[in-house]
């Protein structure tokens, strides 16, 4: 008997299974912003964190301007530094940490064994990290607003491009980290410091000059580059509000490198111990 | 007609660099049936599990679960419509509550069972607004198996389901897993636990070294339906053996032994004698060896082993 004769499968139209495959990511999706929303410490220190962040380094920066950025406020700087922040934070540390722990725990297996489609699953997850850096962002703008004075965005539209890019980027990131982890006990902290670092070295808490040595070894990473491409965003000014085409090529560049590592080495059951 | 077998295991043979973790084992299980799997740690039960789950290609031989190849890509998803599994050691999301845990596994199939039904049947209703985190062990248990028969499966894994139950927790988890075969669903079992096997299976494998070592009901496993009785029973010292109706296989001290193949018979015969001779026979057992003893015997353990051995 070959395989196909084996099932009954009960598929129903191509509408009738779209519908139920939009249907799937929905329910889907819905249950991991319930899952994430319903953990407060959790949710607390991927997007409560970089408002407090934020807040701190506003308050030590006050009113200071970047000199070699035509005199932009500093908080500007910091208040589009901390959206990429979180977009970073979201989709890298979380996403990494959350698979690792997931595929210890056999969560992932259980879910490979149900009847739900890989691909909707990576939708779904997608979609899941996009509003949860969407409401980082919406949180960030605001206290920029109303605590700071920080205009919105100049080019909303470039903004959304460059979240959703760096949403596929640092996710793809995020899934191939997790495949470089043993073991959930070491998730947080080897994340936590690979993140720090290159945050660090990138230029969130200080602007980086043109020509410094920080710059010629941060330009290598994906980090620098959402900085600088959502910095871009917040400004008209030529120069400074450029569309920041290069940013978005690095990152597509690194979201296809980990992409190629993501499939090659997703496991879904944990490793044998 | 022959019905199709839901599992087919036909010499399946699967090397992890130089450990050979399954040597060309064979079995099969039955429509309705509850088959057990049993083994030591190492004995290749999980590796079979993972084959049969999709999880692993064997290196050589063939499985099929309900008629497929259950690593075949094609029909991975018609396939996991019609299986439930209950994994070892697996969380479930432990903010939400047990309802929304099982309402999001339910969803994932086409045809699930009702979501309340499914709460009532584990005896979870009562607890189905409280988060996952906050369950204890036994319960938790019993949320997988709910999240394992949601989708109203034609077969069910149950990898060690009940490791770490109390005995209460555990009998009352045999009576809701022969609900769901007499229900119809076929179960497929491993366990650790003989009594739990002796209790649930219709038919048991005993793996050892990658092999199948022993395979039958548990009944009959070993030779256990026709091996011999051992009655035991303490007589006075005074009492002269030449008297005793029944001649004994061995005696220690006060403590008289007679194998037999026939306790009922004997057991009439000697009590008829005691009472009257008007002589009191103290402690009197009549022993089968046990699921556990013919286990312990095909899977290598030593002095209890040995002594199985020497019932055979």
């Amino acid at each position: 008997m070959s395989a196909e004769q084996g099932l009954s499968p009960q598929r129903g139209s191509p509408m009738t299974e779209a519908t139920r495959d939009v249907r799937l990511i929905g329910r889907h999706l819905f249950y991991e912003q319930l899952s994430f929303w319903l953990n407060p410490i959790g949710a607390f220190f991927s997007v409560g964190f970089s408002v407090v962040f934020l807040t701190l380094l506003a308050i030590a920066g006050g009113t200071s301007k970047i000199t070699f950025l035509g005199g932009v406020p500093l908080i500007e700087y910091y208040v589009a530094g901390f959206c990429a922040y979180g977009v970073m934070s979201v989709c890298f540390s979380n996403l990494a940490i959350t698979l690792v722990i997931r595929r210890e725990n056999r969560q992932l297996m259980r879910l490979r064994l149900s009847p739900l489609p890989t691909w909707i699953l990576v939708v779904a997850t997608a979609l899941n990290m996009a509003i949860i850096s969407a409401v980082d962002i919406i949180v960030l703008l605001l206290v920029g607003a109303l605590a700071f004075h920080v205009a919105l965005p100049a080019q909303p539209l470039a903004l959304i491009l460059v979240v959703l890019i760096g949403v596929a980027c640092f996710s793809m990131m995020g899934v191939a980290a997790s495949t470089a982890i043993p073991n959930q006990e070491s998730a947080g902290p080897v994340v936590s410091l690979v993140f720090f670092v290159l945050v660090f070295l990138s230029g969130l808490y200080f602007p980086l000059a043109p020509g410094s040595g920080l710059l010629q070894i941060s330009n290598w990473f994906p980090v620098r580059h959402m900085i600088t491409a959502v910095f871009a965003t917040f400004s008209n000014q030529p120069g400074i509000g450029a569309f920041p085409w290069q940013d978005i090529l690095v990152m597509v560049i690194w979201a296809a490198i980990s992409a190629v590592v993501a499939i090659r080495r997703f496991r879904w059951e944990p490793r044998r111990r | 007609m022959q019905r199709e077998r839901v599992v087919v295991v036909d010499n399946l043979c699967k090397r992890y660099g130089n450990h050979t973790a399954l040597n060309g084992i064979s079995f099969a299980v039955e429509p309705g049936e509850v088959f057990g799997l049993l083994g030591p740690n190492g004995a290749g039960k999980t590796t079979t599990l993972e084959i049969l789950e999709g999880f692993r290609r064997p290196d050589t031989g063939r499985a099929e679960v309900l008629g497929v190849d259950p690593a075949a890509r094609s029909t991975s998803t018609e396939l996991r419509e019609r299986i439930g599994i209950v994994l070892q050691d697996a969380s479930i999301e432990p903010f939400l509550s047990v309802r929304q845990a099982l309402k999001r596994n339910a969803g994932y199939y086409r045809s699930p069972r009702d979501v309340d039904e499914v709460l009532t049947l584990v005896g979870l209703n009562d607890k189905a607004d409280d988060r996952v985190k906050s369950l204890s062990g036994g319960q938790v248990r019993r949320l997988d198996l709910a999240v394992g028969v949601v989708g109203a499966p034609e077969l069910l894994f149950l990898d060690e389901p009940t490791t770490g139950f109390d005995p209460v927790a555990r009998r009352d988890f045999w009576t809701l897993v022969r609900s769901l075969a007499d229900g119809g669903t076929t179960v497929l079992l491993t366990t650790h636990y003989m009594e739990e096997a002796d209790a649930l299976a219709d038919r048991v494998a005993v793996l050892r070294g990658g092999h199948v070592v022993a395979e039958g009901s548990p009944k009959s496993l070993g030779g256990r339906d026709i091996s011999e009785a051992r009655i035991r029973f303490r007589l006075a010292l005074s009492v002269d053996l030449a008297t005793l109706p029944v001649q004994p296989t061995s005696r220690e001290g006060e403590t008289i032994e007679i194998l037999t193949s026939d306790e009922i018979a004997v057991l009439r015969t000697l009590t008829h004698w005691a009472v009257s001779s008007d002589v009191s026979i103290d402690g009197l057992t009549v022993e089968r060896r046990s699921l556990e003893d013919v286990y312990v015997a095909l899977t290598g353990g030593n002095k209890v082993a040995a002594t199985a051995e020497q019932h055979q």
